[in-house]
């Protein structure tokens, strides 16, 4: 092997420290208009009045679209799994979230787009807006999605992913305490350097060549298509040099209106979002409410643990469907819990819409998990290392949806923690691995979980 | 307007209030300096103007007109790189690559004041810049090793050293 364990070079590492890596914004293509969008100023309205004359009739002003322009109004990012699209590309009747994009311009000049767009008339009626996920799932809470305020569609049409592990009651009526928190991360917004970008030019063979920051090109490729109702082969993306993404150049934030405006300017645009944009109209890492009980033994055995999520998707789903699947397939970190009661629900708020960053729907659950874990410890008093030691996953113990574990490295982990902030480790500890578990690491309550690690 | 942007000098017609940002990118056509916030933020699109480190998108392209303009296309070139971006390359330091030109230039400038390799004075020396993809350790560690004229071996990369930082790395 010539590669793992080698300190190779990075293949385009001359080109970005010589300023020869071209981004998206650095395609210089001559004749290229300068998108700019008409952005809702309000959390949630409806719109009462969308008149473009005056924008499309000023001297330099190329092409302005609005929903009327769009093939197929919505199109879910989850679409093609089968997930129900909620979106539209450009709004329609009403507004649920503050910089949601109602009208484009495309002109010869970034300051001629911005005037156009002042240009546009535009009215609204406001409505009460949600901006905090637990107040959301009030059900005295007004209706802001026409779903209602959390997702429907999940497998067999059930409102929440779900899971039932073990006997929740025994682990409950059997513990010598119950340890409980709520947990609520933040919104984090990515802020790439580089700000949302894509340049489109039309080519005489009637194909569109898209240059695009997207983390996701292929998938790009496909909302595109699916939006404006052409085959793929319509559209040549051009990708791969991002400048900075961390989940937030998932979503596909301008491919799709881009085209609309070249297909009907028949001339190049591109499209870069200022910063101001970048934070407020971009997609983020979601906020998150998070409620743990959990059953524990005195001498530090977690028996069981009944959790609520809300996943605060903002003001459609996008791909949080799929964010909390993964959060509740993680949702007992790194530990073996033999009996769960899980409910998440991916929550409609009038906030931008939330999406993936590093760890999606996990960095949660991690962040909830192992405070708990802290609170856990400290009323049991019981060292902290030595509780997750004594609960970590081994080979054998099964995952929240019962996937039996082969090598899980939670004890390493530990173990060298402990060593790197110079915590010592009782002798037993000391020599723990993530062999599967036997005497007095294998209690009664714990043998039912043990899975078998074969097939996998 | 007459420009001279590394070295070579450029007739161009943008009006004297136009960020030399702009200018740069659109007329001239380098694009080394980025637009990362058009606002004097991010510091990607920083360049030198006469040996000093400028925010391109804040200064009117007028105030640069009979100075010498640097860019990062103008340090070195890939058959002959500067030593700062040799270390660059061998730490690391440029994961996205868009603020790294920026980062560079204020780098060059803190190594033709003669700064040293001491972590703290480099921190205050990039103060301005924003980075999020490298945590600024590996940054650091490659303009310590360019002050202390270390050579690069090009073929591999450094092993990290992990700079501490003095509030901790939470830079």
């Amino acid at each position: 092997m010539k590669v793992v364990g080698a300190r190779i070079p990075r293949y385009d590492g001359v080109a970005h420290v010589t300023g020869r890596t071209t981004y998206v914004d650095d395609v210089s293509v001559p004749g290229t208009l300068w998108a700019k969008a008409l952005r809702s100023p309000h959390h949630h309205a409806g719109i009462t009045q969308l008149d473009t004359t005056k924008a499309e009739s000023m001297p330099g002003v190329h092409a302005v679209i609005t929903w009327k322009d769009v093939p197929l109004l919505e199109y879910g990012h989850l679409s093609a799994l089968g997930i129900p699209a909620d979106e539209p590309l450009l709004a329609k009747d009403d507004v649920r979230y503050l910089g949601q994009p109602i009208a484009l311009v495309a002109a010869e000049s970034e300051a001629l787009a911005s005037a156009a767009v002042d240009a546009i008339e535009v009215a609204f009626e406001e409505r009460p807006a949600l901006l905090d996920v637990r107040q959301a799932f009030d059900a005295e809470s007004p209706k802001i999605h026409h779903w209602g305020n959390w997702y429907p569609h999940f497998e067999g049409e059930m409102d929440r992913r779900q899971i039932r592990k073990g006997d929740i009651d025994w682990a409950f009526e059997n513990a010598d305490t119950i340890v409980q928190g709520v947990y609520r991360p933040a919104a984090i917004e990515h802020a790439p350097v580089e700000t949302q970008v894509c340049q489109v030019v039309p080519e005489p063979d009637g194909r569109l060549t898209i240059y695009s920051c997207t983390q996701a090109l292929y998938f790009s490729l496909g909302v595109v298509a699916a939006h404006l109702q052409q085959p793929l082969n319509r559209f040549k993306l051009v990708g791969g040099t991002t400048g900075g993404g961390f989940g937030g150049k998932v979503d596909t934030a301008t491919e799709t209106m881009t085209c609309l405006l070249v297909m009907k300017a028949n001339r190049p645009v591109k499209w870069r979002w200022t910063r101001e944009e970048e934070f407020l109209c971009s997609s983020t890492r979601a906020p998150w409410h998070m409620e743990l009980a959990t059953a524990v033994s005195k001498d530090g055995w977690i028996l069981g643990q009944k959790m609520l999520t809300l996943h605060d998707s903002g003001a459609y789903a996008r791909f949080s469907p799929y964010g909390l699947t993964k959060h509740s397939f993680h949702h007992t970190g790194a530990y073996s819990i033999p009996n769960l009661h899980f409910d998440g629900y991916v929550v409609f708020t009038n906030r931008t819409p939330t999406t993936a960053m590093r760890g999606f729907g996990v960095t949660s659950v991690s962040f909830a998990v192992e405070t708990h874990m802290n609170r856990i410890a400290n009323e049991l008093g019981i060292d902290q290392v030595e509780i997750r030691m004594k609960n970590a996953n081994r080979i054998g113990d099964t995952s929240p949806n019962g996937v039996a574990y082969t090598d899980p490295s939670t004890i390493d982990t530990l173990k060298a923690i402990a060593d790197a902030i110079g915590h010592e480790l009782p002798a037993d500890y000391r020599t723990m691995t993530n062999e599967p578990r036997a005497g007095e690491l294998l209690p009664e309550h714990l043998v039912s979980q043990v899975g078998s690690t074969e097939g996998h | 307007m007459n420009l001279t942007v590394n070295g070579v000098s450029h007739e161009v017609g943008s009006s004297e209030l136009t960020p030399l940002l702009d200018v740069l990118r659109l007329e001239v056509g380098v694009t080394g300096p980025k637009a990362g916030c058009h606002q004097g933020g991010c510091g990607a699109c920083t360049v030198l103007i006469d040996g000093e480190p400028r925010r391109s998108c804040l200064l009117p392209a007028g105030y640069a007109e009979g100075t010498a303009i640097t860019t990062v296309e103008g340090i070195g070139s890939p058959e002959d790189l500067a030593p700062i971006q040799q270390a660059f390359v061998h730490y690391y330091a440029a994961q996205c690559g868009f603020c790294t030109s920026g980062m560079m230039l204020a780098a060059q400038a803190y190594l033709d004041r003669g700064g040293s390799g001491d972590p703290e004075a480099i921190q205050h020396a990039l103060g301005g810049h924003v980075c999020r993809c490298t945590g600024y350790s590996k940054i650091i560690d490659a303009v310590a090793a360019a002050a202390r004229g270390d050579s690069f071996d090009l073929t591999t990369t450094a092993v990290g050293k992990h700079t501490t930082m003095s509030n901790g790395g939470a830079a």
